[in-house]
């Protein structure tokens, strides 16, 4: 094989003339002169610019062919590239045709020079771009599209991010909203969601009012995409939305169901977001595409908002129905309670509400809010639901419902609201108050039953005799609590011995007033002649130790020897006995203290104290209710107790134990009150001997004063006996005794049911009054207030003085 | 002395006087009520005692005698009931001196 000659040109089988290659190469060829003015052209050229030899040869220069951006290009950067380095490659300039379209080329241009290095010629190739240009545009729209699409994405993105943010429908649509005019470039939109009942749609967020609320709904019913693309599309397919377009001035209106799936799926619709445009507006099927989806994440916003919002209530319901049951709690009382819930219920539930019960022969009715609705339709409406047993539901959006309150298959009333609260919740209230209200009902009954109980049990007589007055009181609480274990009793053990004894048994209602009776019995059973406070109180051990709810039961006990004027006592646990003798402080018996009955950790050893009762002495046996408050320690209420004690020491003994009991806890106390007033040696004679001291005529005239008014002398007698006895010991002082500082005054003073007497004597000398007129005053007193006075001067002198009592003390 | 109170009233002393009076304390009462009243009208409140003896109306006949002989004014302010307004009676005090009411005794002494 021959060595092939690249120097040469191959040879083809035809003849390839030079000039015929000239013109008709595949590319235009053009030399121009320095200046640009074309001086040859190539057929090809011509072929595709529609010019011809004449019109260009010496006539045209190169950029008059160009567009005018390829003129100012070949200004600007060409020429002078081409004079500086003398050859410009691959520029692109648009040829103007002769036709005036235009013919996008690449240009090569070589720059020849004369031996000077003058500009001589231009020589200039050309090459068709059309194909190219077209290329690069489509490139170049690809990646606008691709852009648009991840904006559009991305708007999304955030959109979505958004609706699973939103915690509400309202939210949800509020982000909805906001959506188009990003993602598409609309001028904004309105979200309109179903209601309650089908066909309902309600307008909850709008920036556009492009689109009438029938044409929503239409489209919510059809549940399709609808993009319309004018005005006079819509006529005759969506109601109401040429005229909303045009009065909005849009030319492309979006609809878009809110589905909570792909609308092929027969998913359902939860609303519709509508968005326009100003401009028509095509919609790409990408743009469609994410349209849709939005439509579906809308959708699942939509019922994700909606579940979360029903969850929501049901939680404050809960909330609400626990609270609305625990406060009823709080009230024991049927009334109380029924009021409470009532009042709970307005406003947060209700507007109105009203509950009435059947109980009692006149029923019981807590109301609360109003306006009240129409009394005879409410009660026709009531009368229905007790016999029927079911609710009435109010007329949509207005009237009351009215549940019926049933307990273990009975209706015990009815509970009337006005409320737009869901019918579930209100059954579930319903089924709570009327539980709450039978409790309390129940609670009533066995209140009423214990209270009758605990009457009967301590209704017994009390003992009578002349030698001393048992008062007692038994003051129930205020405040509306069961009724408690507080108990007192007094009787005689022997003819001259007395037993009283106050109580405490631990817990309130049935149980406590039975264990009452019982311990009431058993004190009674075990005390005799020969026993005492000790052993008696030995005994009850025993006893509570068989008979359990008696434990840690407190009292206090005593007996009295009405012979001797001494009293045994004993305090298991119970607070100290109150003592007030004549003349003296009140003071509390604080000896023979020991646990509770059956007390485990207690002091169980039973002791006991003796104490001698001075005749006109008043005991008071009580249970902690009187002294005990809240707001003051045990210490200042036994203190106060027994100034005021002391202070009434003078008071009738008929009604002293609840004048007593009002005074220390007033009406509106807490705990129950039981006490027992016993006032000792209302002997009908009272002897003392005083000392020629006028200090010690005030001590006589207090002792003597409780004296009579333990024998329930009236006022007025007192008041004459007291100051006709202090006269006529301080006569005897100031003057039997005027030299006799140690004299003695012998003061005996006897009441009877008719009269009261007082003999006052000294051993004084007599002096006769008429010489000392403020003397005279005295003795004159003693006659003007004593019925009978008479006087021995025989040995010293003796005043005898008596008064007849009034009818009724 | 606990059971004696002085005060004024306008032109007039006021005497309060509470618990007993009587033969034990009567002097010594005197002798506040002598040593804490000026040259002026009297009123002498007895509506909280409660009890008065012939010591305690001497000494009260003793003041009104004074101011009498002075040329005072003096009132015994007494309740409706009570131990002083007894005594009182009794003794026959006079029905100008006694009244039942503070704020009119005082009216009446131009207090």
């Amino acid at each position: 094989m021959r060595e092939r000659d690249v120097t040469q040109d191959l040879r083809v089988p035809w003849e390839e003339d030079p000039g015929e290659l000239y013109e008709h190469a595949p590319c235009g060829y053009l030399t121009t002169t320095p200046d640009g003015t074309i001086v040859k052209v190539n057929e090809t050229f011509l072929a595709w610019t529609g010019y011809t030899r004449e019109d260009l040869i010496g006539l045209r220069r190169f950029r008059d062919l160009l567009s005018s951006g390829g003129q100012i290009y070949h200004e600007t950067h060409y020429a002078p590239l081409l004079r500086m380095q003398n050859d410009v490659h691959e520029v692109a300039f648009d040829m103007v045709c002769a036709d005036g379209h235009r013919l996008p080329t690449l240009v090569n241009s070589v720059l020849g020079r004369d031996p000077d290095g003058l500009p001589r010629l231009i020589r200039t190739t050309i090459f068709n771009a059309t194909e190219r240009r077209g290329y690069e545009r489509e490139l170049l729209n690809a990646r606008r599209a691709a852009e648009d699409s991840e904006r559009r994405v991305r708007v999304l993105q955030e959109i979505v991010a958004e609706l699973a943010a939103a915690p509400t429908e309202t939210g949800v649509a509020e982000a909805l909203v906001r959506a188009p005019a990003p993602a598409f470039g609309a001028s904004g939109g309105s979200v309109w969601l179903t209601g309650a009942r089908p066909g309902e749609l309600v307008a909850v967020s709008a920036t556009d009012q492009g689109v009438s609320e029938a044409a929503a709904a239409e489209v919510a019913r059809r549940g399709d995409l609808h993009v319309v693309g004018a005005p006079e599309e819509a006529d005759g397919q969506l109601p109401g939305l040429a005229e909303a377009m045009r009065e909005a001035g849009r030319a492309t209106v979006v609809l878009l169901p809110l589905t909570t799936g792909p609308a092929a799926d027969d998913a359902d619709v939860r609303g519709v977001l509508a968005f326009g445009f100003a401009e028509p507006r095509r919609l790409s099927d990408s743009e469609l595409r994410v349209v849709r989806l939005l439509g579906q994440q809308g959708g699942q916003a939509l019922d994700r908002a909606r579940l979360y919002d029903a969850a929501r209530q049901r939680e404050e319901r809960a909330i609400l129905l626990a609270a609305t049951t625990r406060e009823m709690d709080e009230e024991p009382r049927l009334t109380a309670r029924a009021k409470r819930l009532v009042e709970r219920l307005v406003p947060d539930v209700a507007e109105w509400a009203s509950v009435r019960l059947q109980v009692g022969p006149a029923g019981l009715l807590a109301e609360s809010g109003g306006p009240a609705p129409d009394a005879d339709l409410l009660t026709a409406q009531i009368e229905e639901v007790t016999t029927a047993g079911e609710a009435l539901w109010p007329a949509a959006g207005s009237g009351n419902a009215v549940l019926p309150l049933v307990v273990r298959g009975r209706v015990l009333g009815t509970l009337a609201l006005r409320t737009g609260a869901e019918p579930g919740f209100l059954i579930d209230l319903a089924d709570r108050a009327a539980l709450a209200l039978e409790n309390a009902r129940l609670y009533e009954q066995e209140r009423a039953v214990a209270r009758t109980l605990q009457r009967s049990l301590l209704a017994g007589t009390l003992p009578q005799d002349s030698r001393f007055v048992v008062e007692t009181h038994y003051h129930a609480a205020a405040q509306d609590l069961e009724v408690g274990g507080d108990w007192f009793d007094a009787f005689m053990i022997t003819p001259d011995r007395l037993a009283i004894a106050v109580g405490d048994v631990v817990g309130r209602g049935i149980d406590a007033a039975a264990t009452m009776g019982q311990l009431r019995s058993a004190i009674r059973a075990v005390a005799s002649a020969d026993a005492g406070p000790a052993k008696v109180l030995k005994k009850l051990d025993r006893f509570v130790d068989r008979v359990i709810s008696a434990r840690m039961a407190t009292v206090a006990y005593c007996e009295v020897n009405l012979a001797s004027g001494t009293m045994t006592y004993a305090c298991a646990g119970h607070l100290p006995p109150l003592l007030h003798e004549p003349a003296t402080q009140a003071r509390y018996l604080m000896g023979a203290r020991s646990a509770p009955l059956g007390s485990r950790a207690g002091r169980r050893e039973r002791v006991e104290d003796k104490v001698k009762l001075a005749s006109g002495s008043r005991l008071l046996l009580y249970t902690d209710g009187l002294v005990e408050r809240r707001n003051r320690t045990i210490d200042r209420g036994l203190d106060l107790m027994a100034r005021e004690w002391a202070r009434r020491r003078d008071a009738p003994t008929t009604g002293l134990a609840s004048g007593f009991a009002d005074l220390m806890v007033g009406q509106e106390h807490a705990d129950d009150v039981c006490l027992l007033c016993l006032t000792l040696g209302t002997d009908d004679r009272m002897e003392r001997s005083i000392g020629a001291d006028p200090m010690q005529i005030a001590l006589l005239r207090k002792e003597m004063r409780a004296w009579l008014a333990s024998h329930q002398v009236d006022e007025e007698s007192i008041q004459g006996v007291l100051l006709a006895c202090s006269e006529a010991v301080a006569n005897a002082i100031e003057h039997g005794y005027r030299n006799d500082p140690f004299g003695q005054v012998e003061v005996s003073a006897t009441v009877s049911a008719e009269a009261v007497e007082v003999v006052v004597a000294d051993r004084g000398v007599w002096r006769p009054a008429r010489t000392d007129v403020a003397r005279g005053r005295g003795l004159q007193l003693i006659r003007q207030v004593m019925d009978h006075v008479s006087f021995d001067r025989s040995a010293g002198t003796v005043v005898t003085m008596r008064r007849t009592r009034k009818g009724d003390s | 002395m606990n059971n004696v109170a002085f005060a004024r009233r306008g032109p007039a002393s006021v005497v309060t006087l509470s618990g007993e009076l009587d033969l034990a304390n009567a002097p010594l009462i005197g002798k506040a009520i002598a040593g804490n009243v000026g040259d002026d009208a009297l009123l002498i409140d007895l509506t909280k005692v409660s009890f008065l003896d012939s010591a305690g109306v001497r000494l009260l006949d003793f003041i009104v005698g004074d101011m009498d002989d002075r040329g005072r004014a003096i009132r015994l302010v007494v309740g409706e009931t009570g131990a002083a307004r007894m005594t009182l009676q009794l003794c026959a005090f006079r029905d100008d001196l006694l009244s039942t009411d503070l704020e009119k005794a005082a009216a009446e002494l131009g207090a």
